[in-house]
């Protein structure tokens, strides 16, 4: 597979990953698709890494480094989640309004 | 010490007490009033201080440069600023002292006291300014500073409107003054006052004689407002409003004599310029006549000695504009002691008896308080030129200077405000001290001693500072003229026969108590109205602009405003649609977050 | 030719995967998807070279973030057992700015000219011993930083998450 096939497919998956941040109301559908759309990135990183870059640690660190901040930002997420579920009895994104005014 | 740690303690004084006091002792009044007392002193003995060292070299600090301007701030320590710096802080202090007194009661004191301190300030850094645009801005605050002690007591009507029409009037001449500063910086590119003065290299060498004309004309104008010069003299009689140490201060030392001391100042320009001297002479003579014959009417206290300011001030650019330095400054240091000591007068007066009309404080037994009527009598004596006193010696030195320089018809005018000028004054004096009645019974406050003592001090002034004329032209660095024994003669004959007249219209025995002039009816409706110069200002200026906002209105109201509105509402339908998008809604946010990538990859794409 | 079919089999899964994420109403089927597409993109890894990162990609999204989602989703447990009804006019919302976006960026990549290198580097620049060397020499600070960031987000998470 050529390097324009492999980002196509990553601009696939980043387009399904906002089909699912744009359509659900639930919170964790949300997740996961911000989810795709950061493992789309990641398979663009990887791509560039195998057919452009002269040293090939450099892309494979990045993804490594996308991978660490995934975890960090899903632990603060899923926190977000409970925390709200406990206020609202619910996590229904449309709900969540308070400060629209 | 050293001259720069001496004018700094003059000048920053006050504004330290100033701001001290109006932040931090709004509470404390007493503490407010003890610290602004106090610095004033300090103010009053560094000047004196300075005024010991003698005239010393301009001090001047580059405040900022723009290409080839340079602006400066700093301090001129000459003669005339020195002797008057003195002037003004002596004064200030005595009213400060006075108003411990006066103003005892007043819940806004602590306001009072700072502002006092505020105008301290404004006037002596005005009268130390080295540079046109330093001075220019002082004499501003000073127009500010008057419009707050106007206006002190903001809660009455009258009050808020005169301090109003004070500072509209003086800022319709300060216009003019403006221009004329603009001029000279766009003529010569500097506003260092020495340098501008330089007859060598001076203003007036480098630009035609047409436009000094004008220029010193348009400076004239902010003079005439500050100063209270016909046609702008009117905002002075209403400035009355304010409480009376106020009235004092504003009518002596500072407010009306910052326009006085700023033609001291130019006086070198204004002598180069032939026609606006002319000028100058003209108005402040016809000032000088027309204010004494409406103090000639006037029955409240603080009106007379109000239109006596305008008039005496008249007196002073007049003596500027004939070419006499010393004279102006004469009359401007005798003039600032004996018409303080006047107002004071008047204000304890007014504080016992709690009226303005000079028939009623005598009726109530205003001659039994004794120091109080001393200084009324000597400080009348002295306003009228009454020999010896102070302003017997400054007069002298006017009517010298306008003979000298065959100003006939002026000399006439200057006489005839003489006269009037005792006439009124005198006028003043018995009905205050010989009422048509027995004072009813005692039940005045007695005066109070931190009262008593800046009059008595005062009076001292009014009656020594006379003898001083030789010291005052030498710090000056001018000879003083010969008198004229005639000239000298004819003075006094003038203010012995307003005396006399006035004698035998208020002072003797079963006295007709009504003036000359009410003989003659047309005049004395003129001179009681006023001369309708206000009435003339209200059909004229006030009624075109109202005419011609009600034009504006019309227009506003059927043109503009309905496109407007329409066009605000407009705005507000657009806004109130836009803010569905906000309608906290992330999802929606994130998707034209991504459509405008979308956007931007495109344009990348298509280049 | 067995190779290709290999990767074709993962681009599969990876789309396949990524559509049930996206399309699924039922919450526990979309995070189903969500394994599914990222165990195929763990095999894309492998095939553009990197082991190692295919192995972290399986390890730590589908072995830890994927089964943490799981986790939430049953303790809020509402709204995953009933899904609303859907909203048509948000799904066509969201499919218009998904196809706008590949559009966009489809032409972008026909459009981009890449300078390929002719072949992949030695084996030995893939090998886990120079990642991990470059990791900690000339990424050495972003390792650090990245480190604190997950200390911060782990003690952030229990101060959020707990009983107020």
């Amino acid at each position: 597979m050529t390097l324009e096939a492999y980002l196509l497919v990553g601009a696939a998956l980043f387009s399904l990953g906002l089909i699912g941040a744009l359509s659900h109301r639930n919170l964790i559908a949300l997740l996961i698709g911000i989810e795709l759309m950061m493992n789309a990135a990641s398979l663009n990183l990887m791509a560039f890494n195998r057919f452009v870059v002269t040293d090939p640690t450099t892309g494979q660190i990045f993804v490594l480094i996308i991978i660490g901040l995934a975890a960090a930002e899903v632990a603060i997420f899923l926190s977000i989640i409970l925390r709200i579920y406990r206020a609202y009895h619910d996590i229904d994104a449309e709900k969540l309004t308070k400060l629209s005014g | 010490m050293d001259t720069l740690s001496l004018i700094l303690l003059t000048t920053i004084s006050p504004l330290a007490c100033f701001i001290i006091a109006i932040i931090f002792l709004v509470q404390q009044p007493r503490a407010a009033q003890g610290l602004v007392l106090f610095g004033s002193a300090i103010s009053l003995l560094s000047a004196i201080g300075l005024l010991v060292q003698g005239p010393v070299e301009p001090l001047r600090f580059l405040w900022f440069q723009s290409g080839a301007i340079q602006l400066q701030f700093g301090f001129i320590l000459d003669g005339a600023s020195l002797m008057f710096g003195v002037v003004v802080a002596f004064i200030t202090a005595c009213i400060m002292l006075y108003s411990v007194g006066y103003m005892a009661h007043d819940p806004g004191k602590t306001r009072y006291f700072a502002l006092l301190s505020f105008f301290a300030w404004s006037m002596l850094s005005f009268v130390y300014a080295v540079d046109l645009l330093q001075s220019f801005i002082f004499w501003e605050l000073v127009g500010l500073s008057s419009f707050f002690l106007i206006g002190f007591w903001f809660e009455k009507p009258e009050a808020a409107g005169a301090a109003r029409k004070a500072f509209l009037m003086t800022r319709v001449g300060d216009v003019g003054l403006f221009i004329g500063i603009l001029l000279i910086l766009q003529l010569v590119s500097n506003f260092d006052i020495p340098s501008l003065l330089d007859p060598q290299t001076g203003l007036s060498t480098q630009v035609s004689p047409g436009i000094l004309n004008a220029i010193t004309l348009l400076i004239f104008i902010g003079i005439m407002g500050k100063s209270a010069q016909f046609p702008l003299h009117t905002w002075l009689p209403d400035a009355m409003e304010g409480p009376t140490p106020v009235s004092a201060l504003l009518h002596s030392a500072t407010m009306v004599a910052a326009g006085v001391f700023l033609m001291i100042r130019l006086h070198p320009l204004f002598m180069a310029a032939q026609d606006t001297a002319l000028i100058v002479l003209s108005i402040a003579t016809f000032t000088a006549i027309l204010a004494s014959t409406i103090a000639m009417v006037d029955t409240d206290i603080k009106k007379v000695l109000a239109y006596s300011s305008i008039s005496q001030l008249g007196f002073m650019l007049m003596a500027l504009a004939a070419g006499s330095l010393f004279a102006g400054v004469f009359h401007l240091i005798t003039h600032a002691v004996f018409k303080a000591l006047l107002f004071l007068c008047s204000g304890i007066y007014i504080h016992a008896y709690h009226t303005n009309s000079m028939a009623e404080i005598g009726r109530s037994g205003g001659r039994r308080l004794k120091a109080t009527t001393l200084g009324l009598i000597i400080g009348g004596a002295a306003l009228s030129g009454v020999p010896p006193l102070a302003g017997f010696w400054s007069k002298e030195e006017i009517f010298a200077q306008l003979g000298h320089n065959g100003f006939n018809i002026y000399m006439a005018g200057a006489f005839l405000a003489a006269f009037l000028t005792a006439y009124y004054t005198f006028r003043m004096i018995f009905l205050i001290t010989k009422p048509d009645q027995a004072p009813a019974s005692d039940h005045s406050h007695p005066e109070p001693l931190n009262m008593k003592a800046p009059v008595l001090i005062l009076t001292l002034g009014a009656i020594v500072l006379g003898f001083f004329g030789s010291n005052i032209a030498q710090g000056l660095g001018l000879i003083p003229q010969h008198h004229s024994v005639i000239l000298m003669i004819s003075a006094v004959g003038v203010v012995i026969l307003g005396i006399l007249i006035a004698y035998f219209d208020y002072g003797r025995d079963n006295a007709p108590r009504t003036g000359f002039i009410s003989k003659i009816a047309p005049l004395d409706t003129l001179f009681t109205n006023k001369w309708y110069i206000d009435d003339i200002y209200r059909v004229t200026i006030v009624a075109i602009t109202h005419a011609l906002s009600r034009i504006l209105h019309w227009i506003e109201n059927h043109v503009l405003d309905g496109n407007y509105d329409r066009f605000g509402l407009g705005i507000l339908r657009t806004g109130a649609k836009s803010t569905r998008v906000q309608g906290g809604w992330m999802q929606l946010y994130l998707g034209w977050a991504i459509i405008l990538l979308a956007v931007v990859a495109l344009y990348l794409g298509l280049q | 030719m067995l190779e290709q079919a290999v990767i074709y089999t993962f681009v599969a899964l990876v789309l396949i995967g990524g559509g049930l994420a996206a399309f699924s109403r039922q919450i526990l089927y979309a995070i189903i998807g969500l394994g599914i597409s990222l165990l195929g993109l763990a095999g894309l890894f492998l095939n553009l070279g990197s082991p190692f990162v295919a192995a972290m990609q399986v390890l730590i999204y589908i072995g830890g973030i994927t089964v943490a989602i799981v986790f939430a989703m049953m303790l809020s447990i509402a709204m995953s057992i009933r899904p609303p009804n859907p909203d048509a006019r948000k799904l066509g919302f969201a499919i218009a700015c998904a196809v706008i976006f590949f559009g966009a960026v489809a032409h972008l990549i026909r459009g981009a000219q890449f300078q390929q290198i002719a072949s992949p580097a030695s084996e030995k620049a893939w090998s886990v011993g120079a990642l991990g060397h470059a990791l900690l020499t000339h990424y050495n600070v972003v390792f650090e930083a990245l480190s604190l960031v997950l200390l911060l987000a782990i003690i952030g998470a229990i101060l959020i998450a707990r009983k107020a």
